[in-house]
């Protein structure tokens, strides 16, 4: 559709934030902007202090080269265009004959950057990505001060027309997963993208139910880390979470303060991770159908003790370790929700009061509180992944409650199958244990030292293997 | 990607597994009940048949593997359609009933050892349900749970193999061929329906992705395989002597004698347990073979889990309803065993032939469909 001033001002007459303003500088000009979105000053600076004292001005070519103090300076193609600028806080400069240009006088609205709650560190960098995207791309240009690092930037979303950027390293990245991740990014039909996670939605190509297939993260050096090794990474505007892509099950064991630890450290560290992971999830199963079934595996005085302390417990097994999960299930949710220092008092409500008050009233035994506490803690090494896990424990407990170890075996090759199974952007989701990729054990659940990581990951598909050249 | 497609090693490590799962329930105590002490010898024998026609299998695989056909293929243009489905048929029941027998003894284990008694059709839903689970997300699937668990089951055998060595008289296993050599013979190829596990390669035959050796990781595979599971089976003898045939449940009992077991747990069980992921992996590779075989006797392809197809699969692993294992064993198996060994000992031989003779008349066949693919599988691999 063509540009016109008349449309524009169609579209926004009546609102308080609209402005218009008329300029005469040798033909008549008309600056449109949206008071709430621009910045006053580089409305006054770009825009109205250049035009105000001229008056030989011969078109709007001829603006937009006086315009030069302005850095944006563009000209809209279509209607949808100037639309998309003018909502973003571009001021609109028409002439009579309805030429348009907008100059970018965007005001800059939102938190300084600042360590993400949500991934802080011992040693390393403690910038965060913020909701803006302009700073975001800020912090991922500072740190990839090379001309290979490219841009890709589109707009989602009916009526939010939400900047989005999908940023890679040109001659690491593969080419072909860029151009899978645009074309699903450009055929995303929605109204709005309020977080950068509606989008991982739609970049999961097999829409699993189960566990996440995008990675997110909230420090640039992650995301710049997993771009060198051949990913993508997805800036959203109004999200400090950036995608990244392909994406793979034994990134979730590792943390962001990995790399800047001892490596032998990372190792120690990560396995402790997998192996919580492990046990939370089987742990509180095999505690119920080793006492149901196959108590006899259990080493006699071990066992004795745990047959003493749940003697008098009127629930079965199952029945009270389910109720234990739930409960802490509730804990963990009411304590998400509530403000940190009332989070705190709930805490020690859960765990002192209603824990010891229901093992003292004989409602539950010692012994199942302590493993559905321990397997609870477990499940916070993999925080992401914590409410998957936690219904996946829940599931395993009952049915080996039910089954006793045949259920724990079958429910647990079910799991395995189907994480086995998943396979996005020629990336499989278990690499690299399944397909066993050995060069790719560097960096799993072992960690090499970096110099010695001489190799990108395989598993990854990459147009460079060398790290260095 | 193409879900059924597996590496080399990939197809290896699931053989070694293979190889494991399933040997260790009753087949101990039934090789003893025959020739007593050498059953260890009987078994060997076995495993040395099926070395020879593992080595024929591969070389097939060699041969094939820039056409990338399949079995079905394969067969169709070296001895007719009409004798390709004979064979499917044949294949079909082989394991049908092998993975009967294999349910039938996981489900004395669980009953007898680990206390969960229940009926057939339910405790048939469980496994069924992950069978055709694992069937829908593909043999790739399949594979790869069997890398993941690899390792675990390999310590766990070595575990079950080393925990009761104290207990073992060698003495038990002398003098050796005391049941003479023409019994044990016989024994090892009367009871030879348990062995040849290398048959479900053939369903896989168009998905094999081989980059350097073939040989190699699968022979590796199977002397491991073939070692453990000889050795196990001669640890069972030496421990239960001539008692072995009353010990059906072979893994299960050779922790018995164990002294330390009584107080500090039977620990050997949940090493049992894990073991048990290969006995089920089996169940479901041979499932996924037979519900291939009922792709190739129907003559068609089918890119989703056909339902029709996987409950006919479904409905012959209630045979135990009506039939025991024993029975089974005794009757059907006996009466079968020409053509078993025909598809699992003959077929093995003859494939390369029948493999070049194929891939032969493919290539004569000037831009067929399958030489089509076949051409464009070859150039993606090179890409």
């Amino acid at each position: 559709m063509k540009i016109s001033f008349e449309k524009i001002n169609a579209l926004w007459r009546g609102q308080d934030d609209f402005r218009v303003r008329l300029l005469n500088c040798g033909i008549d000009l008309k600056a449109v902007c949206l008071d709430t979105m621009c910045d006053d000053a580089k409305v006054s600076d770009f825009v109205l202090q250049p035009l105000a004292y001229v008056n030989d001005v011969l078109s709007i070519e001829d603006v937009e080269r006086r315009l030069a103090v302005g850095t944006g300076v563009r000209k809209p193609p279509n209607l949808y265009s100037a639309i998309e600028d003018f909502t973003n806080g571009y001021t609109l400069i028409f002439d009579g004959e309805d030429n348009c240009l907008s100059v970018d006088t965007r005001t800059v609205v939102g938190r300084s950057i600042a360590e993400p709650p949500t991934s802080m560190v011992m040693r390393g960098p403690r910038e965060g990505f913020v909701e803006d995207i302009k700073v975001n791309l800020t912090l991922l240009r500072k740190r990839l001060k090379t001309p290979n690092l490219k841009v890709v930037n589109l707009t989602v979303g009916k009526y939010t027309n939400t900047a989005v950027a999908v940023c890679y390293i040109e001659g690491i990245t593969q080419q072909r997963i860029v151009e899978d991740a645009v074309q699903t990014l450009e055929s995303v039909k929605v109204d709005g993208v309020l977080d950068s996670s509606y989008l991982a939605r739609y970049l999961d190509v097999n829409k699993t139910w189960l566990f996440r297939r995008v990675g997110s993260t909230e420090k640039p050096d992650i995301a710049v880390g997993k771009m060198l090794e051949g990913r993508i990474a997805i800036v959203v505007d109004g999200s400090p979470m950036v995608l990244t892509l392909p994406y793979l099950f034994v990134e979730d064991m590792q943390s962001p303060g990995d790399y800047y630890e001892n490596s032998s450290m990372t190792t120690l560290s990560r396995t402790l991770r997998f192996i919580s992971v492990i046990a939370s999830v089987l742990l509180p199963a095999l505690y119920v159908c080793l006492q149901v079934y196959n108590y006899q595996i259990i080493p006699l005085r071990f066992l004795i003790t745990v047959l003493n302390a749940s003697e008098a417990i009127p629930f079965s097994p199952l029945t009270e370790m389910i109720l234990v999960l739930i409960v802490f299930d509730i804990l963990r949710e009411a304590n998400l929700r509530m403000p940190s220092a009332v989070g705190i008092s709930l805490s020690l409500v859960g765990a002192i009061v209603l824990g010891d008050a229901a093992v003292q009233a004989g409602l539950l035994g010692a012994p199942a509180v302590m493993i559905g506490a321990l397997s609870g803690i477990g499940l916070f090494t993999m925080p992401d992944n914590t409410l998957i896990l936690s219904l996946l424990r829940l599931a395993v407990t009952f049915i080996g409650g039910v089954m006793g170890l045949m259920g724990v075996i079958i429910s647990t090759m079910a799991i395995v199958v189907y994480l086995a199974s998943m396979q996005d952007y020629k990336t499989p989701f278990l690499a690299p244990f399944a397909p066993d990729i050995p060069e790719d054990r560097q960096d799993s659940v072992k960690q090499v030292p970096v110099p010695r990581m001489k190799r990108r990951p395989k598993s990854i598909p990459n147009e460079n293997s060398q790290r260095r050249g | 990607m193409d879900k059924n497609r597996v590496s080399v090693d990939q197809l290896s490590l699931m053989y070694l597994l293979l190889l494991m799962g399933g040997k260790f329930l009753s087949l101990p105590s039934i090789l003893a009940s025959d020739v007593g002490h050498d059953s260890w010898l009987a078994m060997a024998f076995s495993f040395m048949w099926d070395g020879v026609c593992l080595c024929m299998l591969l070389w097939a695989i060699k041969i094939n593997r820039n056409a990338k056909m399949d079995i079905g293929a394969i067969l169709d243009k070296s001895v007719s359609k009409p004798v390709a489905k004979v064979i499917f048929v044949i294949f079909f029941v082989i394991f049908v009933l092998r993975t009967n027998i294999l349910l039938a003894s996981t489900y004395k284990m669980f009953s007898v050892t680990f206390d969960v008694s229940t009926n057939w059709i339910v405790y048939l839903i469980p496994v069924g349900a992950l069978a055709i689970f694992a069937i829908a997300k593909g043999f790739n699937a399949i594979a790869r749970t069997a890398q993941l668990f690899f390792a675990l089951v390999v310590i766990s055998v070595i575990a079950l193999l080393v925990s009761p060595l104290s207990e073992v008289k060698l003495t038990e296993l002398l003098p050796v061929a005391e049941a003479g050599w023409g019994k044990v013979l016989w024994t090892s190829y009367f009871r030879s329906f348990w062995f040849s596990d290398y048959i479900f390669v053939y369903f896989v035959l168009d998905g094999i992705k081989i980059k350097k050796h073939v040989f190699a990781p699968m022979l590796t595979s199977f002397a491991v395989g073939a070692l453990l599971a000889i050795t196990l089976n001669a640890v069972f003898v030496a421990i239960f002597g001539h008692f072995a045939p009353d010990f059906d449940m072979a893994m299960s009992k050779i922790g018995v004698f164990s002294a330390a077991s009584t107080t500090n747990g039977r620990w050997d069980w949940l090493t049992l347990s894990i073991w048990l992921v290969s006995v089920f992996l089996k169940m479901i590779v041979f499932i996924f073979c037979a519900y291939k075989c009922v792709e190739k006797i129907v003559g068609a392809h089918f890119v989703k889990v056909n339902w029709i197809s996987i409950s006919v699969v479904m409905l012959t692993l209630l045979l135990p309803l009506f039939v025991t294992a024993e029975d089974i064993l005794n009757t059907v198996v006996k009466w079968g065993l020409i053509p078993f060994t025909l598809v699992q000992y003959v077929l093995p031989l003859l494939m390369p032939l029948f493999t070049k003779t194929a891939v032969f008349k493919s290539e004569a066949t000037d831009v067929s469909p399958r030489k089509v693919s076949a051409v464009s599988a070859r150039e993606a691999q090179h890409e």
